[in-house]
């Protein structure tokens, strides 16, 4: 019940609270869009990790064909922009089949070839000129329509979209988490050989989870390819599309749905108004000082360490 | 039901299974002794796709199942537990039991999760964590649970009766025929204890150096003077 | 067309001198420690910054910064060392991390103190050009450090081989307990490692600036080509790191002979997947990529 009301304040606050007060200021609205588009990637990014087990380094390919596919479709098809972003995350997520066969490899290599991935996709992207327009990038990609008499291509319409594509992932991935699935998924790290012999399919799930957090991050791709309007592949397959999200994550708990959302509004947005201004060139040092201070000090993020410096305070009270 | 024909498993230089072959009825209780080192949980390794045999076929049922990945065995009614109890880390006694329910039997079905946990006396433990907070014995119920969730047709138990202090054996081995009768299991049990084989097995084998030796009732076979050598350390001529 | 791509195979296998140079330190460190060490093609650009310092404020040719940069880039390195140190658990996930991190920190560091401007020697003795045949033509700065990175590659090959040190990293390598029993300290071996993994980067840091160009970014892609590199060469033998370098060298000149200069990256990246899929041991090695 107490969890509920959690839950129901938060939403009224996320939706309604925050574009009251902060709606009519467009530079605010547009880093809180932006820091929830890496908050998407993150939660993608992360339900690999803690459901599959896998560490990827190229997420950024996901994000990438996931822009380009509902650009196109948009620009040269006359798709509808919500249709197409949908079908941005089902051409990242073909595109996630083709690295399947790197699911054999161990983690760390698995890591690489994801990697190696991204960079591939990003020369395509650039060869693929008559499709993608090449290094020039593509100009002018039709924004969000009006949807149920909201602007969508307002600020405040963009905010509300992508938070809701953020909560329906994070809905999704509970779902997983809570499900047999997710039971068998978590299994899975520790005790491999005691979850085959009951007959789970440990390769096939772990496909899924690829497939589907591919999906997660080419439709955030997607949102953010028709928020900003504009594509070239050194943005789109950028590789701050997969260094952000990691440092969201696992600053935020990359074993917890919420973590790596709240993450990323913590880091970018301290980033964007702390950082940029102290160092306008290199800022993105912070990142690496994260992730390399996250690993050595606590290498499951942020929120389980808080709740262990909690717990111990509590077990220091009572004492 | 299950039929082995010429199974070789060969570790590097080791051959720990030799072109053994053996056949199991439906319905059958078999005892599967031999001492330390014999092969026996390499036979219910190769039996159960951890390995790959370097020769030989398994049937299964009339199927050969020798090509079928290790989640696809379990699948066809193949269950097993582990010499070492290998519990799903970081789950509950029940979630256990439901991942190897769903993905082994195929549903979901509460009720007779309820069940395995009260034959095995496991229901009152049911919410704690599988890999911290259970006794031996409990660990040992949690494998024999594990492995009936899968709804198997045959059950292969590596030693859960081993390490058990004589009274608890019995009423372990006691619950396993429970078990056996209600759930109408072809049942392959490997154990070192003699009376305990007595008692639940009308059929035993006997395993030496990856060849089997005897093969019989208990009584014969255990009089079998070959068996008694290979018990004392001779090597087979 | 025969010229070009014989020219071709001769630029390549120049290249592939100092690429040798860049993925043997790599893959020491992952044979003695089984750390990727993603901030390694960093360590390199570091001595190639080094190097463009001295010359812009001292005037220094690029030969004589060796000293200062192995100086800044061996202490760099062993601060690498003891911070993988502090990881704690599943260290060959957490290490990739880390160090994926750290590359993060010395990028930035570069772009601050130097700026994104593409740097190179603007010393033109190392520019001219030296024609072998009549035909096949390379700048001298090329012959040199190719030259240099086939020598340093020998002799590591022969401190590995006949120095007690190189035995004792060869044994953590292979077997790490068995190594300890031997009254070999794997602590020390493994910063040992780190240490002269710090010094083939400062020759081959030195190497790109003067054969070739820097920019910040240069850093993820030297740490990318190391790592095909090593996977090529079958993770830890050191002719095989010679033969994947000039592979690679090669197949990228060619690719940029025959197809286009953009295509260049793209070669590397497909070699590099099919080796992972078709043969995960590498092709001269044996240590296994794939599970179990
Ligand atoms: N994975 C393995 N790799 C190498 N040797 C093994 C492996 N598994 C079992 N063996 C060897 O095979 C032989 C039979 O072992 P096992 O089947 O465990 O015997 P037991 O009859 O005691 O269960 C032993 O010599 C053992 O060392
Ligand atoms: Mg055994």
């Amino acid at each position: 019940m107490k969890h509920r009301m959690v839950v129901l304040v938060a939403l009224v606050l996320a939706y309604g609270a925050v574009p009251l007060l902060l709606g009519s200021m467009d530079y605010v609205m547009s880093l809180i869009i932006a820091a929830l588009t890496i908050g998407g990637v993150a939660l993608a990014w992360a339900l690999l990790g803690n459901l599959g087990g896998l560490v990827s380094f190229g997420h950024a390919a996901f994000f990438g064909v996931g822009a380009y596919t509902s650009a196109i479709l948009v620009v040269d098809h006359h798709w509808p922009v919500l249709l197409a972003m949908v079908a941005g995350g089902v051409g990242a997520a073909v595109a996630s089949v083709a690295t399947m066969p790197a699911l054999r490899l161990r983690g760390p290599y698995f890591a690489l070839a994801i990697l190696a991935y991204g960079h591939i996709f990003r020369i395509l992207a650039v060869e693929a000129t008559s499709l993608t327009g090449g290094a020039a990038g593509m100009l002018s990609i039709p924004g969000f329509p009006t949807l149920l008499g909201i602007n969508l291509a307002s600020k405040t319409g963009a905010y509300a979209l992508i938070l809701t594509i953020v909560l329906l992932f994070a809905w999704l991935y509970g779902l997983i988490r809570r499900s047999t699935y997710g039971l068998a998924l978590r299994a899975m790290h520790d005790s491999e050989l005691a979850t085959r012999v009951v007959g789970v399919p440990s390769t096939h799930l772990k496909a899924a989870m690829l497939v589907i957090s591919a999906f997660m991050t080419g439709v955030v791709g997607a949102f953010n390819a028709h928020q900003i309007n504009f594509l070239d592949p050194e943005y789109a397959f950028a590789s701050s599309w997969t260094v952000l999200p990691i440092a969201a994550a696992i600053f935020g708990g990359y074993r917890t749905v919420w973590g790596p959302v709240l993450g990323a509004l913590v880091v970018f947005l301290v980033d964007q108004l702390v950082f940029k201004e102290l160092m306008p060139s290199g800022h993105q040092l912070v990142f690496g000082v994260l992730l390399g201070g996250m690993v050595i000090l606590g290498p499951h993020g942020l929120l389980p360490l808080l709740g262990r410096w909690s717990k111990k305070e509590a077990s220091h009270a009572g004492a | 039901m299950l039929e082995l024909d010429a199974i070789t498993m060969r570790f590097g230089g080791l051959t720990a299974l030799h072109a053994m072959s053996l056949s199991v009825a439906e319905g059958e209780t078999l005892g599967l002794v031999g001492p330390n080192g014999a092969g026996k949980t390499t036979l219910f390794n190769v039996i159960s796709g951890v390995y790959a045999p370097s020769g030989g076929t398994i049937r299964f049922g009339g199927q050969d199942v020798g090509a079928l990945p290790q989640w696809k065995r379990a699948r066809v009614g193949i269950g097993r537990t582990f010499q070492i109890p290998q519990p799903m880390r970081e789950l509950t006694v029940r979630e256990n039991l439901r991942v190897a329910q769903r993905f082994g039997a195929g549903k979901e079905d509460p009720a007779a999760l309820d069940e395995i946990l009260d034959l095995l006396g496991l229901a009152h433990k049911q919410h704690a964590d599988a890999a911290t907070s259970l006794a031996l014995t409990e660990q040992k119920a949690l494998e024999v649970g594990k492995a009936l969730a899968v709804r198997p047709r045959l059950l292969m138990l590596d030693e859960v009766l081993g390490g058990l202090e004589m009274a608890t054996k019995r009423t372990f081995a006691r619950t396993l025929e429970t078990v056996r009768a209600r759930f109408g299991l072809t049942m392959v049990i490997i154990e070192h204890d003699i009376e305990t084989i007595k008692a639940l097995c009308p059929r035993v084998v006997v395993l030496n150096f990856g060849q089997l030796i005897a093969d019989g009732t208990p009584e014969a076979v255990f009089n079998d003077p070959q068996v008694i050598r290979s018990y004392t350390g001779d090597t087979p001529a | 067309m025969l010229e070009l791509i014989l020219q071709a195979l001769y630029s390549g296998l120049l290249a592939g001198g100092y690429y040798a140079m860049i993925a043997l330190g790599l893959a020491l460190v992952f044979g003695t420690m089984r750390i990727i060490n993603l901030a390694h093609g960093e360590l390199v650009l570091l001595a190639a910054y080094v190097a463009f310092e001295m010359e812009r404020s001292f005037g220094w040719t690029p030969l004589a910064s060796i000293p200062v940069a192995l100086v800044v880039v061996g202490l760099t390195a062993l601060v690498i060392y003891l911070l993988i140190g502090r990881i704690r658990q599943d260290r060959e996930l957490n290490s990739l991390i880390l160090t994926f991190g750290i590359a993060i920190v010395l990028t930035n560091l570069i772009l601050m103190i130097w700026s994104a401007d593409i740097r190179s020697t603007s010393n033109s003795w190392f520019m001219d050009g030296v024609v072998l045949g009549d035909t096949l033509f390379s700048m001298r700065g090329e012959v040199i450090f190719c030259v240099i990175g086939v020598l340093l590659l020998a002799a590591t090959y022969w401190w590995l081989n006949h120095t007690w040190q190189g035995r004792a990293l060869r044994a953590v390598a292979s077997n790490r307990d068995a190594a300890k029993l031997m009254g070999v300290n794997p602590a020390r071996i493994e910063a040992l490692s780190f240490l002269v993994s710090g010094v083939l980067a400062t020759f081959a840091g030195v190497a790109v600036y003067t054969a070739s160009v820097v920019f910040p970014a240069v850093g993820h892609n030297l740490t990318i080509k190391a790592f095909v590199i090593t996977v090529l060469a079958g993770m830890g033998s050191v002719p095989g790191v010679l033969l994947g370098a000039v592979l690679i060298g090669v197949g990228e000149t060619l690719t940029t002979t025959l197809a286009k200069p953009s295509l260049q990256e793209l070669t590397g990246m497909v070699i590099f997947l099919l080796i992972l899929f078709l043969r995960p041991s590498g092709l001269f090695g044996r240590k296994g990529m794939v599970k179990k």
